[in-house]
């Protein structure tokens, strides 16, 4: 795919020789195709955009080693998916924020963005089953909201938790585990608010300045959560850092970031290349320019990537007849957990290539079966034929 | 009892907002002089998620807003005392449902949206019980919006708004914005700034939203609140922690609103509003005025002059395009016909070679078809080459005449080539075999005859000898073929002159046809364009009429709506002094 577009370009590129800015623009698209995906993260005043960056970008991980996060990129910064964070999903919010993309191929082609319900920590004011509250309210703006229909998933995270979460230290560990060992009637009340965390009269000798540090890092949700999950068994800096990044909703955000767009890098890649290409077709329209935006119908059309990231959206976003086991298998077989063949059969990572074949021909048989069953809706066999596609491509690879 | 004196300027204020298409504020006037006497109302208002429902489940320790991520109602909910609790949906209609409590927010759910006007709460609370009722209204948001509109007009009929806005950021451009409007509306107003029992740095965020608040204009205490702290002192009874809530203070700000005397508090409610839709008309009003002198002041002049630039350049171009056409059509037509001469003269010279050698007898039927066509082609190819020309020139006309007006269909009559009727075979004689004979007896009698005078004269033999006879009959022969040339020349003779004679025809026939086809199309354009011309200065005129009647028409608007401002202005005045009875200051009309 990235070669296509590289040609595509190239033939751009020579069109426009003549004109510094167009040229300059389609220099910077063809350049970025073989740079790190760039992912930014946008959204209004008071979000959260730089403590998630943080939280996302310490993080280590494999999936996203070949990505480069941008802390609410300047208008015309070429990205190439968007984390998009909304304070409460309001529907004037998302209105607002949610921009219409400008030609058919990036509407058609429109996987590029993860919505973030951020802080999700003060929903319920505060209260510790906040988080579930946030969840759901992610999860049914998703099925039920129109303007969320769009995206590649609604994720409610706690920022603030997150990043404090995964960056704390063995004495701050010490010291939540010293404040949950104390009876918890006696520490209750000093739990209610931040004032009264930080209140001289708290017990025990830590001071009120490291109890600010603390809270102002954390978040009182997140020290009340903290010390809950200390006293039910994390007992330790490791675990109670695996639990608190797993609640605050970051582990999903990142595992999708990792799945819709880390693994899709050059499709999406080549479709920032594509829009852009696009954008100085329309802008300065050129005698050939016809032949060129009739190339890159083409490529929006034949781009199988683009089809399973749609799909794995609308079945996990709920917009699909699929539900249980055949859908978590369709996701599967799209890419949802990785794109290796390996990946998409839910083998094991180092499985015998005559099993992974063996199970691939299975796939596309028994999907193939259901793409072609007359007594259910098109829509619904139309989904089946994506699926066998993907399987189809996967089988592809042995040829 | 006689009418307070704030009835009379509300009651005039609410006509003019009715006059100038107000009918929003009208509505809020008339809500605020039609209020039931007796109560305080005290209104909760502000941005969706800021707090308003724990605020006001706080204020009564009740769960009876919907909070969290429970869907809010669109419609306000009034809570006022009742022995028992109770619920009624309030229809549009004013018809009337009552509901249990419990299941108030499934059967606001239920209806259709816009079908409800509001709720009304009774809960046995002591806090209510002298006639308090707390509104808690919609989310205000999208300034266009029913629900905004619906939580704004409750401004109409409170006592007093409690504004909510969290200490998670400071006060945005729009909270600031609505603040101010519910300032103008509503004299006695609190921002309760909740979420503080979560939020570390809310000191520094109530000191930024006092500065801001005073910074616009806003007389607005700022008031730190907790509903969880408030919630954990209810449940342990503990008054410290209540006293840390912020509650208490809230709910004397609130003892206070319910103490005020319904009388003056009546009055300065009237004045307060008459000040605010005053400003609000005047503020319309204003930008009406102005948007018509920036029509009349301006641009009477420019207009005028820009309406002469154009009848100056329409006339230049009315000469030019005349010019044009009639050149190019004299043009066009010397042309054509040189065109169609040159074409028969060719002709013409090929019939000449052709019977200068040609014996028409043998060739004629060659001849005749060829003629036919050529003859035909030539007069077609001369049509369509003066249609192409007559379309070229109607483009050059259109151009002159302005480029985004149309060129007439101009439909050049097809060259009718049917018409050129076949050329007609000339008479021709052939030499029969009778006529031969009869030549060569003719030939042959005089050479016998001559000699056999000779002969006869000097040899001295008879007439008819075999010397005559021998001459007689090469005299036939070449009698004969003397005859046969000279018959052959003629007949060359007739058929040129047969076929000139066709070709002329043809010319002349069809050199006046093609004249008449672009007389024709002169006619068109001509009457096209004229007709475009005489509708344009006619528009031209009109507009010169339009912009010399607009500046009277809009003067007088003008000076209508300075006539209104300044009764508004002193509508404004007198609701001023009025509010002074009442005994506030009031704050002058920034104008």
């Amino acid at each position: 795919m990235t070669e296509d577009v590289r040609g595509l370009l190239a033939d751009a590129f020579s069109l426009y020789r003549d004109s510094p800015r167009a040229a300059g623009l389609l220099r910077e698209a063809l350049e970025h195709l073989e740079q790190p995906l760039r992912v930014g993260i946008t959204g209004a005043a008071g979000t959260g955009k730089s403590t998630l960056a943080a939280a996302l970008g310490d993080w280590p991980t494999r999936a996203l080693r070949d990505l480069a996060l941008i802390d609410d990129p300047a208008p015309g910064t070429l990205t190439d998916a968007t984390v998009r964070l909304f304070r409460h999903l309001e529907p004037d919010e998302l209105a607002a924020a949610l921009p219409t993309p400008r030609s058919a191929f990036a509407r058609q082609t429109a996987v590029d963005t993860v919505l973030v319900l951020a802080r999700a920590d003060e929903m319920g004011a505060g209260r510790i089953d906040a988080l579930l509250t946030a969840k759901q309210l992610a999860r049914r703006a998703w099925r039920e909201d129109p303007l969320c229909s769009g995206s590649q998933g609604v994720i409610a995270v706690a920022g603030q938790l997150a990043y404090g979460a995964h960056a704390f230290d063995d004495d701050e560990f010490e010291l939540l585990a010293a404040f949950a060992a104390v009876p918890r009637e006696e520490l209750e009340r000093y739990l209610i608010s931040v004032d009264s965390f930080t209140d001289p009269a708290f017990p025990g000798p830590v001071s009120v300045d490291t109890r600010r540090s603390l809270v102002s890092r954390f978040g009182l949700f997140g020290v009340r959560l903290a010390l809950t999950l200390i006293r039910t068994g994390s007992d330790s800096q490791m675990k109670l850092s695996a639990e608190l990044v797993r609640r605050s909703g970051l582990g999903e955000l990142r595992d999708t970031i990792a799945g819709c767009f880390a693994a899709r890098a050059d499709a999406l890649k080549a479709r920032t290349a594509v829009i852009r290409l696009e954008t100085v077709l329309q802008a300065e329209p050129r005698p050939h320019g016809d032949r060129l935006a009739a190339r890159v119908e083409r490529f929006a059309a034949t781009a199988h990537d683009f089809r399973e990231l749609r799909l794995i959206a609308d079945i996990r976003g709920g917009r699909t007849a699929l539900t249980g086991e055949p859908a978590e298998e369709a996701v599967q077989l799209l890419g949802a957990q990785g794109t290796a063949p390996e990946e998409r059969l839910g083998l094991a990572p180092d499985a015998d290539p005559r099993e992974v074949y063996a199970a691939g021909i299975d796939a596309v048989r028994r999907w193939r079966h259901e793409a072609e069953r007359p007594d259910r809706p098109p829509a619904e066999r139309a989904a089946a034929h994506v699926v066998v596609r993907s399987a189809e491509g996967l089988l592809a690879l042995f040829a | 009892m006689t009418a307070p004196p704030w009835l009379e300027v509300l009651d005039e204020t609410l006509d003019a907002c009715r006059t100038h298409g107000r009918e929003d504020l009208a509505l809020r006037l008339r809500r605020r002089r039609d209020r039931p006497s007796g109560g305080t109302r005290v209104a909760v208002l502000g941005f969706p998620k800021q707090g308003k429902g724990y605020l006001v489940n706080a204020v009564l320790n009740a769960p009876v807003c919907a909070v969290g991520d429970a869907p809010t109602p669109a419609v306000p909910v009034e809570i006022g005392y009742a022995a028992e609790p109770a619920a009624t949906l309030v229809g549009r209609a004013d018809e009337r449902i009552p509901v249990a409590l419990e299941r108030l927010t499934g059967e606001i759910g239920a209806r259709p949206t816009g079908s409800l006007r509001r709720v009304e709460v009774g809960v046995p609370r002591e806090l209510l019980s002298a006639g308090l009722v707390l509104i808690d209204t919609p989310a205000i948001g999208d300034p266009r919006s029913a629900r905004t509109a619906a939580a704004l007009d409750v401004l109409a009929e409170a006592d007093a708004v409690i504004l909510v806005s969290d200490a998670t950021t400071p006060l945005s451009p729009a909270e600031l914005a609505l603040a101010h409007h519910v300032r103008t509306w509503c004299p006695h107003v609190l921002l309760a700034l909740t979420k503080v029992d979560v939020c570390p740095s809310w000191r520094a965020v109530a000191e930024e939203d006092r500065t801001a608040l005073s910074g616009a204009g806003i007389d607005a205490r700022v008031l730190p609140i907790s509903a969880t702290v408030r919630q954990a002192a209810a449940k342990t009874g503990d008054q410290e922690l209540n006293a840390r809530s912020g509650f208490p203070e809230l709910l004397s700000w609130i003892a206070e609103q319910v103490a005020r005397p319904a009388d003056r508090s009546n009055a300065l409610l009237a004045a307060v509003s008459v000040r605010a839709a005053a400003a609000e008309l005047v503020e319309t009003l204003r930008t009406r005025a102005e948007m018509a002198v920036k029509d009349a002041g301006v641009d009477q002049t420019t207009l005028l002059h820009r309406a002469q630039r154009k009848a100056d350049d329409l006339r230049k171009r009315n000469t030019r395009w005349q010019n044009l056409l009639s050149d190019e059509i004299a043009d066009l037509m010397s042309d054509a016909e040189f065109d169609l001469r040159e074409r028969t003269r060719h002709i013409v010279e090929v019939i000449d070679e052709t019977f200068d050698r040609g014996d028409p007898l043998k060739v004629w039927d060659e001849f005749g078809p060829w003629l036919d066509d050529t003859l035909v082609k030539a007069v077609e190819t001369n049509y369509r080459w003066a249609a192409e020309r007559a379309e070229w020139i109607a483009q050059a006309v259109a151009v002159s005449f302005g480029e985004q007006y149309e060129q007439p269909d101009l439909q050049f009559v097809d060259a009718d080539a049917e018409l050129i009727g076949e050329v007609r075979q000339p008479r021709i004689e052939a030499f029969k075999i009778g006529q031969k004979m009869f030549t060569g007896l003719r030939g042959s009698y005089g050479g016998v005859l001559m000699f056999g005078l000779i002969t006869n004269i000097s040899m001295g033999l008879g007439m008819f000898n075999p010397v005559s006879a021998a001459a007689g009959v090469a005299f036939a022969a070449k009698t004969i073929s003397d005859e046969g040339g000279m018959r052959r020349q003629r007949r060359q003779a007739v058929a040129k002159m047969t076929a000139q004679r066709h070709v002329d025809d043809v010319f002349l026939r069809f050199s006046k046809d093609c004249r008449d086809a672009i007389r024709g199309v002169q006619r068109k354009l001509r009457d096209h364009f004229t007709a475009l011309a005489d509708e344009l200065s006619e528009q031209l005129a009109k507009e010169r009429e339009m912009i010399i009647a607009g500046s009277a028409e809009r003067e007088r608007r003008t000076a209508r709506l300075r006539g209104e401002i300044e009764r508004l202005a002193s509508l404004h005045q007198r609701a001023g002094e009025l509010g002074l009875l009442a005994g506030r200051a009031p704050r002058e009309l920034p104008a």
